[in-house]
């Protein structure tokens, strides 16, 4: 019996060439796209999970209030990790991990400038999985200036991994020795290093402060232990440790200072959700989101829910086609359940066929789609552990599936009437079949408006006035290795033709630099007044060079000397204070509490304000920030007046160079600064187009085989109608009408719906676009476009065929 | 009203090639009314369809009403096919989805006839052939002979001077025939020219002449008294 279903099905399927095709094409196109996301998915939710004990490795993070300012950090006070280890038996281990920032290696007398180093306490290897190559995990960050380093830079610096003993020499001075090589660490991690140094190599590790926070904290539970039992002892722990400091610094006590209504407080965060779930101040790399594993999650349904209805939407169409064969087989006896088992037989075996399609695009198109995600997904022999279960259970789920619908629907029919040809009407009635192809159109519109949406935003962040200008802007990043030349070398750039300003400083809008400070609007520094602002050292040259505008007051000038104690505001910054008129007022910043408990204030008058610019990123508002005057170093930016760009920067690399010959000058271009920070808004905006491109090419090959089953279906009533006078243009408008309107259906259901979606979406920017009606207009405009071209194309050809020949067939 | 010369027709498949019209002439005078008979595949159907301007012959001339419309192209023949001929089918050939007023009326919507005068003619010529009380049923809903009276009412409706019909009475009982052949005798006598293609000699005696048919020849014609 099994071999009869088989042999029917396989000719049928080869019978109707071009339906099998439009339905394996369509389904094999689902899947692959839904493979890749299946792919981007289990990625991202493998994040940190090699590590053996993940469940029981927790983040501690810190909430801090001050007045009206919150800040959440994803780093905890110096002295914690060793008081959580001391104080709780339960807390097996703890680790300090400090981002040590761009640094200098020695290869072979030159200096490469690697950003992947951090320091680590000794316990990093009982927390993390690292597997250790050589050395011995239980020692390796034991000593001051010992390294242990992954595996490839061992091979980079070495050529070989037998580097124990061996001395590598950061930042022209420093000599460490090489006391361990680990496995490279998984790119699913939240933090990625090449190079981990002994905490004890780093003095400040050992400060005793509780009242800042700069050190990523892990901790390890033993078996069993409750991450809330420990959380819930957190506030006991700092009243006892840092209620001192608090006294001292402060003049208050933590009760005191809550009832102010500040606090800090700690949290854990379990590991496995740092990747997806976790954008605070002081993580260890840039975390994804988990908003666009739902999204993506949510796309490839639809894509899959699209290609299926495709399959039962053709396969129900062509039922007329297949009614007879259905009479015929009942008539000589078959049972309805051994029709059902036919047709199911059927679709599983075109699924078996569209998954093996999809698996082969999916290897092929893998590099493509891993350019496009930012990836370096691979399949493995590991893959297939999971990608051979999943293979079959997408041939068998959405075979049975697709093929659920046809093969009830056409089992139903009773002999007689299929004989007696009342089934020729196959294509009418079908209220599912409309209900679905709306359904997919409204998928499609919905994707055309979200992808026009995200692209106009994109749009708006590239063009929006920032408050400064980044276009033009050379940044020489690592200044801060020419230490006292730097002024030097800004200096001589002013000379240079083509150049047309520099400001030398680190705090930039496209840099990662940052400094928070507490000032006070009255000199007792009372809490309920304080502004916790962004405080950048800048040069009088800064706001000229970036082209900032001063609203109120003036620019810092090298002439006025009592300008070292002057300071620019931004417009939030002074609104944040509630001054009428700031120019000249006062504003405050403690020293420190020193030991004899005398207050130690640093007042600065404010003598400009420079107008709003976004120095964050489009996500959040603009907070209130201040510049001081100062000699800063981190980098020098210059605006650049000429278009001959390779030429003057050939000319500041020589400046560069007298100055520094042993180092490489290290500079990118503010705009690009500015790009990359966006570069996960600009993939989701690729692959929503992709996507988008994917479904309206699926649904409109569901379409193309509607059509095409409706015209012939329709075959005689066009022949009448062309004999009773029909032209073509009257048999195009009669076809396409039907379909014109689900899609006119779609475009309603849709519009308010994704409206409402990329609403929601939108409100993650701070700064953002109106959605205009022109998207709904243009997404409406697009679908019905590709489906009156999809439609027409079947409809040319049944009015222009001879309907001589549709009624010979009577 | 038609005069045809030499007409030829072939249908090729890969590997055959069959004579449909084997250099037929043939002349219809307006007012006329002729029976073709002849065997299956004598080439009447194809015959039907060249004088209805559904098909173009391959060889020979074709002239109506003094015009030669041989080598019309298919926009050409539409438009005179729509003003100038009506069709009645063996099958009726009505359209399931319309009802016996929007079947009839659906020529002078293609002539571009206006609304309330498409509903006078509709009206008019249901009248005529006794069927205004199905006006608003689907063609399932009548018997056969209903059928053909609403296929004739369609054929009429646009008054054109010739008819062609194909086996009007072949799916149809001997009297429904009967009163089909009946209307289709009081059409020619009010001045519609009508060439009809049967198998049935008794319908073949309502003409005035029969053209008999074999392989794509005229091989006799009768004319009727």
């Amino acid at each position: 019996m099994f071999k009869n279903y088989l042999k029917t099905a396989f000719r049928s399927i080869s019978k109707n060439k071009s339906f099998t095709l439009i339905n394996i094409l369509g389904l094999a196109l689902g899947l692959t796209t839904c493979l890749f996301i299946v792919f981007y998915v289990v990625d991202e939710l493998s994040y940190d999970r090699y590590n053996i004990n993940a469940n029981r490795i927790f983040r501690v993070n810190e909430d801090l209030k001050l007045g009206d300012n919150s800040v959440q950090y994803a780093v905890a006070m110096p002295p914690l990790a060793k008081t959580l280890k001391a104080e709780y038996p339960y807390v097996e281990d703890a680790v300090r991990i400090k981002n040590a920032g761009a640094t200098h290696v020695k290869k072979n007398n030159v200096n490469i400038i690697e950003n992947r180093l951090a320091f680590a306490d000794a316990s990093l290897f009982n927390v993390f999985t690292l597997p250790m190559i050589s050395g011995d995990p239980k020692t390796a960050l034991n000593e001051p200036n010992s390294v242990v380093v992954t595996e490839s830079t061992a091979k980079k610096y070495f050529n070989t991994i037998n580097v124990l003993g061996k001395v590598i020499v950061f930042n022209d001075h420093e000599n460490f020795k090489v006391t361990g090589v680990i496995k490279d660490i998984p790119n699913q991690s939240h933090f990625n290093f090449d190079f981990f140094l002994s905490m004890e190599s780093f003095p400040d590790s050992r400060s005793n402060e509780w009242l800042r926070s700069d050190y990523n904290t892990y901790v390890l539970l033993r078996n069993k232990a409750d991450s809330k039992k420990l959380e819930a002892s957190f506030p006991n722990l700092l009243e006892k440790f840092s209620g001192d400091q608090m006294k001292s610094e402060l003049k208050m006590s933590i009760k005191e200072f809550e009832k102010s209504g500040s606090y800090f407080r700690l949290n854990l965060m379990p590991l496995t959700d740092i990747h997806l779930k976790s954008t605070l101040t002081g993580e260890l790399g840039a975390n994804s989101s988990v908003q666009y594993v739902y999204i993506f999650s949510a796309i490839a349904l639809f894509i899959l829910l699209i290609a299926c209805v495709n399959f039962m939407n053709l396969s129900t169409a062509r039922s007329s086609n297949r009614a007879r064969e259905v009479g015929v087989r009942k008539v000589l006896g078959s049972p309805r359940k051994y029709l059902i088992a036919q047709f199911l037989c059927e679709s599983i075996l075109l699924t078996f066929f569209a998954t093996l399609i999809a698996l082969l695009a999916a290897i092929i198109l893998l590099p493509l789609f891993n350019q496009v995600s930012g990836k370096e997904i691979a399949i493995t022999a590991q893959s297939l552990i999971w990608l051979t279960p999943l293979a079959l259970a997408i041939i068998l789920i959405i075979g049975s599936l697709a093929g659920s619908y046809p093969a009830f629907f056409l089992s139903a029919f009773q002999p007689i009437d299929v004989l007696k040809g009342k089934l020729a009407t196959g294509f009418k009635g079908g209220m599912l079949r409309n209900f679905l192809v709306v359904f997919q159109f409204a998928i499609s519109i919905f994707l055309i408006i979200g992808t026009l949406v995200i692209y106009n935003q994109l749009n708006y962040i590239q063009t929006k006035n920032l408050g400064y200008d980044r276009n033009q802007v050379l940044v020489v990043k690592n200044a801060f290795e020419l230490k006292d030349e730097a002024s030097v070398f800004k200096q001589s750039l002013t000379q240079l033709p083509g150049v047309v300003n520099a400001t030398m400083t680190g705090f930039l809008p496209t840099s990662g630099w940052r400094n928070t400070r507490i000032y006070f609007k009255d000199a007792n520094l009372s809490q309920k007044e304080s502004m916790f602002p962004q405080s950048w050292e800048v040069d009088a040259d800064y706001i000229p060079t970036l082209n900032m505008k001063i609203v109120a007051g003036r620019n810092f000038s090298k002439d006025i000397s009592s300008d070292t104690s002057g300071i620019i505001l931004n417009q939030a910054a002074a609104k944040f204070f509630g001054f009428k008129d700031p120019i000249n007022k006062t504003i405050y910043q403690s020293k420190g509490g020193d030991s004899k408990g005398e207050r130690n204030v640093n007042d600065y008058h404010i003598i400009g304000i420079v107008q709003d610019f976004n120095f964050n990123s489009l996500h959040e508002k603009i907070e209130p920030m201040v510049m001081t005057y100062g000699h800063n170093s981190g980098a020098v930016s210059i605006r650049v007046g000429t278009s001959k760009i390779p030429a003057l920067l050939a000319q500041i690399k020589a400046k560069w160079k007298a100055v520094s010959p042993n180092v490489e000058m290290d500079y990118s271009f503010m705009d690009q600064d500015f790009d990359a920070s966006y570069r996960s808004e600009q993939m989701i905006g690729t692959i929503f187009i992709i996507f988008t491109a994917l479904a309206i090419i699926i649904a409109c090959l569901g379409l193309f085989g509607l059509a095409a089953f409706a015209a012939e279906q329709r075959t005689k009533e066009i022949g009448i109608r062309k004999i009773l006078g029909a032209n073509i243009g009257a048999i195009i408008g009669m076809l396409s009408k039907d379909f014109i309107k689900l899609v006119l259906i779609a475009i309603v259901i849709s519009s308010p719906l994704a409206w409402y979606l990329m609403h929601l979406w939108l409100q993650d920017f701070a700064y953002r676009i109106n959605i205009s009606w022109w998207v709904f207009a243009v997404a409406g405009l697009a679908a019905t476009t590709v489906a009156v071209l999809t439609i027409s194309f079947q409809s040319v050809k049944a009015a222009l065929a001879n309907p001589v020949k549709s009624l010979r067939s009577e | 009203m038609i005069k045809i010369t030499n007409l030829e027709k072939f249908y090729r498949t890969e590997e055959v090639e069959t004579i449909a019209l084997n250099k037929l002439s043939m002349e219809v005078n307006t007012g006329e009314f002729v029976a073709i008979m002849g065997p299956s595949g004598c080439g009447k159907s194809t015959l039907l369809n060249i004088l209805g301007m559904l098909d173009d012959p391959d060889e020979g001339s074709y002239v109506f009403n003094g015009v030669e419309i041989a080598h019309f192209n298919e926009r050409k023949r539409a438009d005179l096919r729509k003003h100038n001929i009506g069709f009645v089918f063996q099958s009726f050939n009505l359209i399931d989805e319309l009802t016996v007023f929007e079947n009839v009326e659906l020529p002078l919507i293609y002539t571009g006839v206006s609304s309330s005068e498409r509903v006078k003619r509709v009206e008019e010529v249901l009248d005529k052939m006794q069927i205004m009380h199905r006006r608003n049923h689907y063609p399932q809903q009548l018997s056969g002979g209903q059928q053909q009276r609403v296929a004739i009412a369609r054929a009429v409706v646009n008054k054109p001077k010739l008819i062609l019909a194909d086996e009007p009475t072949g799916n149809l009982d001997s009297s429904n025939g009967n009163d089909v052949m009946e209307l289709l005798t009081d059409l020619n006598e009010q001045g519609t020219t009508i060439i009809m293609v049967t198998h049935s000699e008794h319908d073949a005696r309502y003409s005035h002449r029969i053209i008999r048919l074999l392989d794509g020849q005229t091989v006799m014609e009768n004319i009727m008294v």
